[in-house]
């Protein structure tokens, strides 16, 4: 197994830090920094009320601690809030203007950007910590009436459809790290499909952490008003560093009448070395709102990076036969710790929910699955199908299983279903009888094991995903 | 209502017993006071809210003075048992008769008292209150390689006291029996029976237990049941909740030793407005154990059920087999089930599932039976009776079966008029 040790000596493969010198707060977070980012951001009043009001809530909230996680304690003074690439003011017009240093960082990584939006046809609207520089296809977009741009130009050029819709989803006292966001959100996207409007390409973000010791601070609002449709991919990586980031991420989804939302998400940031020194910390709150009936929300995540996971998209089906889905694999190696799943809150009549997650534990990694489903009083007829498999790889790793079942309703048909077991014996026999070596045999079972949620991946992403099990996982196979 | 220490102290201070009871009064005060009792802020305890339990039992909760009315012994209708019974906890020794080998003592007398795992979370206030203030109950120890040849029936019957009460069972090496924990009792006012059972089963020993809850509907009932394990030993368990207008029932196992191994079976049938809450914890410890939970509900009126199964791979614990499955039928609009089969595994070299389903009749199903020529009453009578017929199927004493089906029958909606007798 020589090889296997090749692969659990490798590096991260995405760590490195560009330098570029960065525009950026001193630690701490007081109304000042508030006051502060939302003037370097030339943002309304209203908002920077909204800022401080979630501030204020937040300084009444205690961190939770329910979750299967062991997380050393915050100190939320000690980071710094506000970290943007230089003049901010004169932003790149075009991609050659752009700091090639910038396009550098994501050739290292493998997405050559204009080759990869003009290969793929994808948008990116590319975050590089917390202020947008490049956003390829713009003209395309407008043409089909789509905006898709950062959610601080949003403010400036759509004031009304951001008040209207932030924080309508995910309130700023919905938990402390949706509050901590509301506050010093720096950056993010914002799209918004209009009526009957069908996304003519897939829309794309690439997330990364820079500089050192800022927590990046994302705030994602997605509107697809009736009969319309987008696919969002957002995908991410980190550069190696030994001290824990903080991230902590809204994602706002509003679906109105027939209207469908994709929403899949690669996270692979930096998981921490062998002995759990450093990593991303990830705490997101992502939520979607089915608000009009026969709206459909999918949500699709491959979840490989991170020393701590903590995320659970949900669904609220508000609207009558509106439809949720839910599809995850996530591994942790390592001393990664995940505890992530979703939540299905039926209200609609008719709503449908399907969840099928995938846990990959092994080396010292800790995994949970948390998952709500709520079957309230007036959804008659809701139906809900949850499977959630775990498959450990080795006798040092956790697999947990925590899903609450709430009907309400006697119409209501609610399955769940959940296995945990190593890779069958035979399985691996039969495949290596056949000339495959055990670690080639032990990559197929596990692609095999995860077929079911990669499927629903877009294609880009499907690739990358299939990539990065094999990267995250043959050297943790004995 | 929070807990009123002077109150408690005064009660316990009121309390016989030797040394050793003094002690572990002591101890479970200390815990008492210290963690109070559980409120819908305890993860264990989200969907059951004590409270309006605690403030209308009031002072009665540490001491209750009301006069024990008569009460009419519970009988075991055509199950013949060695017999022991209790009325508000408290053991009838003149009219009990047991066997050679069974050696029975009451709870304040015995000097030989094992602690029912306390440090495990699940129950919490409730178990130190009992431990504090436990008067009734018995120490029960079956002798080794004994094989009993009629089931040893535990009858309680309450008269709408408030009864803590406390059981230690020990059954020895290589001993064989089939235990009953039964509970009834009409009383004119609403009691509450707490009671803590722990079981031993040594190395071999092999333990059918009926617990079966069926007291009247003013009552409330707490209990728990902590079971421990030694090398091979079988223990299957019969759980049966139809009686208490708010229950809770929470099982510990604890496979301490290779090759344990257990199997729960659960059935629980309310209506009206009963409360109903099953909490189950197996701690697989040891290598080669086996642990299967199977339990079913069915729910009318405004019902409603908790379940919350949780098991439990430690580290090393490797070979094990776990499998969980939790099935819910509701049978009207107003009923409400809150499931949460969990599992916890430290370790690779297993192989555990769980599953959970709620839902209504199937209406595929109920066609056909009407298109057969059943009534639509008829029809739902009869699937639902053959979705509670998956856990009385396995239950291996006939005599007991035949009860437990009896009781269930009684239990359910319009009720039959089809001769079901030998249904399963």
């Amino acid at each position: 197994m020589s090889e296997a040790q090749d692969f659990v000596g490798r590096e991260y493969d995405a760590g490195f830090v560009t330098d570029i010198e960065s525009d950026t707060l001193p630690p701490g977070l007081n109304e000042d920094v508030i006051r502060h980012i939302s003037v370097k951001k030339g943002e309304p009043d209203w908002l920077l009320h909204w800022r401080l009001q979630a501030f204020e809530h937040w300084q009444t909230m205690e961190s939770p601690d329910w979750a299967h996680l062991n997380i050393a304690p915050i100190d939320y003074q000690s980071i710094s809030y506000f970290s943007a690439p230089k003049s901010p003011k004169d932003a790149p017009q075009s991609l050659d203007e752009v700091d090639p240093k910038l396009l550098e960082t994501y050739a290292k990584l493998g997405i050559p950007l204009r080759e990869h939006a003009a290969l793929a046809g994808v948008a990116v609207d590319a975050v590089f910590d917390s202020v947008s520089v490049a956003t390829t296809f713009k003209g395309k977009l407008k043409d089909a009436g789509v905006i898709f741009c950062p959610i601080s130009e949003a403010v400036r050029d759509y004031p009304e459809l951001v008040q209207q819709y932030l924080g309508s989803v995910v309130p700023t006292s919905d938990n402390f790290f949706a509050a901590l966001n509301s506050a010093v959100f720096t950056d993010g996207s914002f799209v918004f499909i209009p009526k009957g409007v069908r996304c003519p390409m897939e829309l794309s973000t690439y997330f990364r952490i820079n500089a050192s010791n800022t927590g990046q601070f994302e705030r994602t609002l997605i509107i697809a008003e009736e009969r319309s449709y987008v696919s969002y991919l957002e995908g991410c990586t980190a550069p190696m560093r030994d001290e824990n980031q903080l991230h902590a991420a809204v994602v706002e989804l509003v679906v109105l009448e027939d209207a469908q939302i994709k929403y899949s998400t690669v996270q692979n940031w930096y998981p921490g070395d062998e002995n759990g020194v450093g990593g991303i910390y990830n705490f997101v709150t992502k939520r979607a709102e089915c608000r009009g009936a026969r709206a459909k929300v999918s949500w699709t995540q491959v979840e490989t990076g991170s020393a701590i996971t903590w995320k659970y998209p949900s669904c609220v089906l508000l609207g009558e036969s509106s439809v949720g889905e839910f599809y995850s694999v996530a591994l942790t190696a390592n001393c990664q710790q995940a505890d992530t799943g979703t939540k299905m809150i039926h209200i609609g009549k008719n709503s449908r929910s399907t969840i099928i997650s995938k846990g990959i534990s092994a080396g010292r990694g800790q995994q949970s699955y948390r998952g709500l489903v709520r079957i309230g009083k007036q959804a008659d007829h809701a139906r809900n199908y949850t499977q959630c498999d775990s498959l450990i790889l080795g006798d040092q790793c956790g697999a947990h299983t925590f899903p609450y079942i709430e009907v309400k309703n006697a119409t209501a048909t609610v399955e769940h279903e959940a296995t945990t077991s190593k890779i069958g014996e035979d399985q691996l026999f039969y495949c290596m009888q056949r000339g495959i070596s055990a670690e080639d045999a032990v990559g197929l079972i596990v692609n095999g094991f995860c077929k079911d949620v990669f499927k629903e991946l877009p294609m880009e992403f499907a690739v990358e995903a299939n990539r990065l099990m094999e990267v995250s996982l043959e050297g943790a196979v004995g | 209502m929070s807990l009123d220490a002077e109150l408690l102290h005064k009660a316990v201070a009121q309390l016989h017993g030797s040394s050793v009871h003094h002690d572990l009064r002591q101890r479970a005060v200390e815990d008492l006071l210290t963690q109070g009792f559980p409120t819908t802020r305890d993860e264990h305890w989200k969907y059951s809210d004590c409270s309006p339990l605690l403030a209308s039992l009031g002072a009665r909760l540490y001491h209750d003075s009301h006069p024990v009315d008569d009460v009419e012994m519970a009988r075991l209708v055509d199950v013949e048992s060695y017999t022991l019974h209790f009325v508000d906890g408290v053991w009838d020794k003149e009219r009990s008769d047991l066997p050679a080998g069974i050696t029975v003592t009451s709870y304040t007398e015995t000097t030989d008292l094992f602690a029912p795992d306390e440090e495990s979370v699940l129950s919490q206030g409730f178990t130190s209150l009992n431990g504090a203030l436990a008067s009734g109950g018995v120490m029960v120890d079956v002798a080794e390689g004994l094989s009993l040849d009629r089931p040893l029936a535990m009858m309680h019957s309450s008269s709408g006291k408030v009864a803590h009460v406390r059981h230690q069972v020990r059954v020895g090496q290589a001993s064989e029996v089939v235990l009953i924990e039964h509970f009834s009792g009409e009383g004119a006012h609403s009691g509450l029976t707490n009671v803590v059972t722990a079981l031993h089963l040594s190395e071999g020993a092999r333990v059918a237990h009926y617990r079966l809850q069926q007291e009247g509907l003013l009552q409330a009932h707490i209990g728990r049941l902590a079971v421990k394990q030694q090398r091979d030993s079988h223990y299957c368990s019969h759980l049966l909740t139809l009686g208490a207008a708010w229950s809770r029932v929470d099982v510990v196992i604890s496979l301490a030793d290779i090759g344990a191994n257990c199997q729960l079976n659960g059935l629980y049938l309310l209506s009206g407005r009963q409360h109903g809450d099953h909490h189950i914890q197996i701690d697989h410890l040891a290598p080669h154990c086996q642990s299967d939970t199977h339990y079913r509900g069915v729910l009318d009126g405004r019902a409603r059920a908790v379940f919350n199964g949780k098991v439990v791979v430690h580290k090393g614990a490797v070979k094990s087999h776990s499998t969980q499955s939790n099935a819910n039928l509701l049978l009207s609009a107003n009923a409400e089930v809150d499931t949460k089969p969990e599992l916890e595994i430290y370790n690779d070299d297993v192989k555990c599932a769980h599953g959970s389903t709620t839902g209504r009749l199937d209406q595929q199903q109920l066609f056909y039976l009407q298109s057969r020529g059943l009534s639509e009453s008829e029809a739902r009578q009869l699937l639902t009776l053959a979705f509670v017929g998956e856990v009385m199927t396995r239950m291996n004493e006939p005599a007991l079966r035949a009860y437990v089906q009896k009781g269930c029958f009684a239990k359910l909606p319009h009720p039959l008029d089809m001769n079901m007798e030998g249904f399963l």
